[in-house]
């Protein structure tokens, strides 16, 4: 199923939740909607279930017109953060309820609703659990029978919030993979919501990262880790050591050094902010190499890269450099010179 | 619980009481709700067969004592439903909705707790009377609610009012409203996301709402009094009655409907402690869930 959303938006009172939001899924994707809290991310989420009526925009799924379809008729298995399981029912129960509810003409019989509940368990790998109660599960559990309940219906599209949020980090990973499995291999369309970038990335085919109440990038994992388009996108994802620096001409000037940058050369003289991921550094051991004079603070080896905490000479800005697995640490207290194989420049905001 | 229950076998516990005190403090709960409850609810029985099974079977089946009964029983049947239709309606939208003027609605909803019922009844009096604001107009219309059956109904139900809303907004409040959105998300309709997963979460608070309610309904006595008129056999409850036999000196009749009533709020407790021991659990688990 292919989704497309033109011009969303929608306010909570004076609170712009959504401040105009255009977006493409295409069928077979697993995308993730990635952003800190308040960036907008469930909105748009419960937007696409029907639960929430955005104030402008468009969406259809395949061409067809669904802005103003009701929640219940939009198909869309939507998986809650904190699942939302009907207590009172059994597991079985609450899986066939999309089933049940459905009008008499198209509700299966109760003995294919049987079947289609055990293969759902099956399918979520809960098949002996149909007769307890969701208060006897763990919380893993719990999220495999919200997801079979959801899946029921048969969804045209799987939205998940939060999928992974409440549960520790073990069980977290395994049911991320096994996740990932269950899509390709039911040719599902999903759209999940993340603030955990490792997730997010790990996880989705294309991640739209999302900034007050807008798409700050879409684009594969890879696409936005190595050429974020704007410094939010730079700075959410992954460790960055972060630089005032003067752009001039198409260079970038962090104290003494000069650094290529991509911002227009006519731009003029403004303040910008340079990123640099930590594993993008390089130490060169001699003080007299080119580069930014800096002092090691910390070396933590323990680990499998060795991570180094230095100080600029200049300005006492604290910055971060990844070295690879057997790379020699140099010693706390040495004075070395740094440089960069990659950074990227973006104006400074108020500039 | 099992370090309580040393605490209160086992003399030596550190931070409990020393038994001396332990006995003070219990003599006094028990003395107290034995003057205060058990004795007045006694002396009602004694003084009802004061003079014999005979006397008071026959107290019983007066006309108007009969009378009394049913009518205590009609208000009573009408009272709660209504109230039950109300307050799962105001719980609902209370609980549920955000809108404008909700704290108002609330502290309305605690008015007949504040208000002395016998103000409850003059209002009615005075909205519905011969001579009060609706009077004239009921009056051509051809509609009497105050000396009538409809007044004391609704005299019933403005006391009422909070039982069952005040049981079912906390309860409907922690549970929020993420069942209901599954239940829609999956396909349901209001009704069936009502009836299938509303109604079950809070139905065991929503009885004992209903319990409360009636056994006030029943019990109520001020602002009946007040809109009533008093007409034997016709607009006297168990408790306006009850008040007229004892002010003519029929105490064995006094006593015995009295008798009646408590024998009433017996049942009425015996349900409340059976849904208790058996549903406690449910009970429970909608408060904390």
């Amino acid at each position: 199923m292919s989704i497309s959303i033109t011009g969303l938006v929608k306010s909570f009172g004076h609170y712009a939740a959504l401040r105009g939001v255009d977006l493409n899924v295409r069928p077979g994707e697993f995308l993730a909607l990635l952003g800190p809290s308040g960036s907008g991310k469930t909105t748009l989420l419960r937007i696409l279930s029907g639960l929430e009526a955005p104030d402008a925009g468009r969406l259809t799924i395949d061409g067809a017109d669904i802005s103003h379809q009701r929640a219940r008729d939009r198909q869309m298995g939507f998986v809650f953060q904190h699942y939302a399981l009907f207590r009172h029912m059994t597991v079985a129960e609450n899986v066939a309820f999309g089933l049940r509810v459905k009008p008499r003409a198209q509700r299966p019989a109760n003995a294919e609703i049987g079947e289609r509940v055990d293969s759902l368990l099956r399918l979520v790998q809960l098949e002996r659990m149909g007769d307890r109660y969701p208060a006897q599960l763990s919380g893993g559990q719990r999220q495999r029978v919200a997801l079979a309940r959801a899946l029921a219906i048969e969804p045209r599209v799987l939205l998940l919030d939060e999928p992974f949020g409440a549960l520790d980090a073990k069980v977290r990973k395994e049911l991320r993979r096994w996740l990932r499995g269950l899509h390709d291999e039911m040719g599902l369309t999903s759209i999940f919501v993340s603030h955990d970038q490792e997730e997010a990335l790990e996880l989705a085919d294309r991640v739209a990262v999302m900034s007050d109440g807008r798409i700050a990038q879409i684009g594969t994992p890879l696409e936005i880790y190595r050429n974020p388009a704007n410094a939010f996108v730079c700075e959410f994802l992954g460790n960055t050591n972060r630089l005032d620096c003067v752009i001039e001409n198409g260079r970038a000037a962090i104290g003494d050094q000069l650094f290529y940058a991509s911002v227009p050369a006519d731009a003029g003289r403004l303040r910008g902010i340079a990123y640099v991921r930590p594993e993008d550094c390089e130490l060169r051991p001699s003080a007299d190499a080119p580069g930014l004079k800096a002092k090691v603070v910390k070396v933590f080896a323990a680990g499998p890269t060795t991570r180094i905490e230095l100080r600029r000479l200049e300005s006492d800005e604290v910055i971060e450099a990844l070295l690879p697995h057997g790379a020699v640490a140099p010693q706390p207290g040495t004075e070395v010179a740094l440089g960069f194989r990659q950074l990227r420049v973006f104006p400074a905001p108020n500039t | 619980m099992s370090f309580l229950k040393r605490a209160f076998t086992d003399g030596s516990n550190p931070v409990g009481e020393p038994v001396g005190v332990r006995a003070i403090l219990i003599g006094v709960a028990v003395a107290y709700l034995f003057v205060m409850l058990v004795l007045p609810t006694g002396a009602v029985f004694v003084e009802a067969f004061r003079k014999g099974l005979d006397a008071y079977f026959g107290a019983i089946e007066q006309r108007h004592a009969l009378a009394a009964v049913r009518l205590t029983l009609l208000v009573a049947a009408i009272a709660v439903p209504a109230n039950l239709v109300f307050g799962l309606a105001a719980a609902w939208a209370i609980a549920k909705f955000e809108f404008r003027g909700k704290s108002l609605l609330i502290t309305f909803i605690d008015l007949p707790f504040s208000v002395s019922p016998v103000i409850s009844g003059l209002i009615y009096v005075l909205l519905f009377g011969a001579h009060g604001w609706l009077g004239p107009t009921l009056d051509a219309l051809g509609i009497k609610i105050i000396f009538t059956v409809a007044g004391l109904v609704i005299a019933t139900i403005f006391v009422t009012f909070p039982f069952i809303a005040r049981e079912l907004i906390p309860l409907m409040q922690e549970q929020g409203t993420e069942q209901e959105q599954a239940a829609i998300s999956l396909g349901a309709s209001g009704l069936q996301t009502f009836f299938r997963v509303t109604l079950p979460n809070i139905i065991w608070g929503l009885l004992y709402g209903v319990l409360l309610c009636n056994a006030r309904a029943m019990g109520e006595f001020g602002a009946v009094s007040v809109v009533s008129g008093h007409i034997r056999g016709k607009t006297n409850t168990m408790p306006l009655h009850i008040e007229i036999l004892y002010n003519e000196y029929d105490f064995v009749g006094a006593f015995a409907v009295a008798s009646l009533l408590c024998l009433l709020a017996f049942v009425t407790l015996a349900l409340k402690s059976l849904l208790e021991w058996r549903f406690g659990e449910h009970l429970a688990a909608e408060r904390h869930h």
